[in-house]
């Protein structure tokens, strides 16, 4: 039993809406010189399990055709993926009372009119309250935490042999060789699709068997070899590749179609999409850049040694220059000599302060020429790269004309 | 893992919820305290044809008005399956979680004045208390 409240006076001056219970529907309805009852709602309690979304308009037609998605493990903290982009979820309280109303017709909450407040007000109209909000989730977005997809591709690149070896593989030993299928992906690396499959492109991955494989850089340097030892031998030229043509040349000399076909995209560019053929112009940055590294292996070199040994090496026809290097490599000074060792921006973390801490680990300051290479592919919604700078770097200025100097904060 | 958000109010739109927000809390009498179900809050009056609206909570009354949400809010609704056929101690995902779209928020009613005490009324099982750093709870009897 309950003692209502009644303002019986202002009722009087009041006009009373239809009978029976309603909901959200009255409230956003409510006509002029009107009133309506607000009660608890006959199931009013926490209901944890209603969560508040704040959500821009312009993603609310991917909301309502399912495109969205929630992605992580146990221990991670969740995102928000649409097609394209990552967003951070996160709480925001307010001490503010949020009664959320429901429609009269929403499924859940609907109860017998007979169980309705209305039934002891035959003249008046309720809107129920199901629940108190003490908050809502809102979206910050973030770049994707790719991070994870290197190390997980890392663990077992596709190298020598091992189409021979997959086929003897039983299913289950597979899933413990590391090896991951798309769908394995998405379970483990909170990025979008579209953010994933440009980072599987820029980590120059490939699907093979259906896994999505790095391939080792020696089969990669074997291959490539392989394609202008074929070159020379056929006289074809490096600017008009026939793909089928190369890729059964290569074949031939033992290796699957899927790994010629892989080599062509990581070392060349397409030219004209002719429908009968598919020509190949291999690129002489990435070609030069290759040998570079090669000959970097096995440690740093002398400026001079490393340039006659790079001359040698690269594709007749082909020029290297050093600014190809960019981003690949760093010089030192010792004593009078120059010497030049490996540091690819490749093999650095895609998230910016990790990036900055390996960076200031190598060298503990940078000018910004020698900088930029190693920070220009680094993307973090909001943050522009003078932000980035001004977040994870101290500039300093020996003199007004010197130039300035990026040094850990 | 992946929860896909679900959806099923189709291309349309989803139903839509209504909000009305105080500023402080709301306190009904002590001899109701959890038994709160069915209980009638107060009573939301719309005077004119503009949207200001009154809420008349116990001796309160509180002006307000009905604002668009810059942002569109989504009402969830979490729901975790557990799997019965799964052993006790095999690894995680015994247990599923599923999000769905139930309704859509794009509107509240908001009341940011100070309450006004209305005089001469019985005695409310629910009534209004502000709870605004600083201020005193106010403690008015009829």
């Amino acid at each position: 039993m309950f003692i209502p409240y009644l303002a019986r006076e202002r009722e009087a001056e009041m006009e009373q809406p239809q009978l029976g219970c309603s909901g959200a529907e009255a409230i956003l309805n409510l006509p002029p010189s009107s009133s309506i009852s607000i009660a608890y709602h006959p199931l009013f309690g926490p209901h944890d399990d209603l969560i508040l979304l704040e959500l821009d308009e312009k993603l609310l037609p991917e909301v309502l055709q399912q495109r969205i998605t929630l992605r992580g493990q146990p221990d991670e903290d969740a995102v928000l993926c649409t097609r394209s982009k990552t967003y951070a979820v996160k709480f925001v309280g307010t001490s503010n009372s949020v009664f959320l109303i429901p429609p009269s017709d929403q499924s859940e909450f609907c109860e017998n009119s007979l169980d309705c407040i209305g039934k002891d007000y035959d003249q008046q109209v309720v809107a129920s309250v199901i629940k108190s909000a003490p908050g809502n989730m809102e979206l910050v977005e973030v770049a994707p935490r790719l991070d994870k997809l290197k190390l997980l591709l890392s663990v077992n690149p596709y190298r020598f042999g091992e189409d021979i070896e997959m086929e003897d593989l039983e299913e289950t030993e597979k899933s413990y060789t590391g090896l991951y299928k798309w769908d394995d992906l998405v379970e483990q690396v909170q990025a979008s699709d579209e953010e994933l499959r440009s980072a599987l492109k820029a980590l120059s991955a490939v699907e093979i068997g259906g896994y999505w494989r790095i391939v080792d850089d020696k089969y990669m340097d074997t291959i490539l070899s392989m394609l202008l030892h074929d070159s020379v031998l056929n006289d074809w030229s490096l600017d008009l590749l026939n793909e089928d043509e190369v890729v059964s040349m290569l074949e031939s000399d033992g290796f699957p179609q899927k790994l010629a076909r892989h080599c062509l995209h990581v070392y060349g560019t397409k030219v004209d999409e002719n429908v009968d053929k598919r020509v190949w112009r291999l690129d002489e940055r990435r070609v030069c850049v290759h040998f570079a590294r090669e000959i970097l292996k096995e440690g740093k070199r002398k400026m001079d040694t490393f340039m006659a040994k790079w001359m040698q090496k690269i594709p007749e026809g082909m020029r290297a220059s050093f600014d190809m290097l960019e981003g690949e490599v760093l010089t030192e000074r010792l004593g009078v000599e120059t010497w030049v060792r490996a540091f690819s921006v490749s093999s650095l973390p895609f998230s910016p302060a990790e990036r900055f801490s390996i960076l200031f680990r190598e060298r503990p300051k940078w000018e910004w020429k020698d900088l930029l290479p190693y920070i220009r592919d680094l993307k973090v919604p909001g943050l522009s790269s003078e932000g980035l700078l001004l977040k994870f770097t101290r500039r300093t200025q020996p003199t007004l004309d010197a130039e300035p100097v990026f040094s850990a904060r | 893992m992946e929860i896909r958000v679900k959806c099923n109010c189709g291309e349309g739109n989803c139903p839509e919820w209504a909000i009305l927000e105080l500023q402080g809390a709301v306190e009904a009498q002590p001899s109701f305290q959890g038994r709160l179900q069915n209980l009638q809050i107060g009573i939301l009056c719309r005077p004119s044809s503009q949207e200001v609206y009154t809420f008349t909570v116990g001796y309160h009354e509180l002006t307000g008005s009905k604002v668009s949400l810059k942002k569109p809010l989504l009402v969830l609704k979490k729901t975790k399956y557990s799997d019965p056929d799964h052993e006790i101690g095999e690894s995680d995902f015994s247990s599923r979680v599923e999000l769905e779209v139930i309704g859509v928020i794009r509107h509240r009613i908001l009341f940011k004045t100070r309450p006004k005490a209305i005089i001469s009324k019985p005695q409310p099982a629910v009534k209004e208390r502000v709870g605004m750093p600083g201020s005193v709870v106010s403690n008015q009897t009829a």
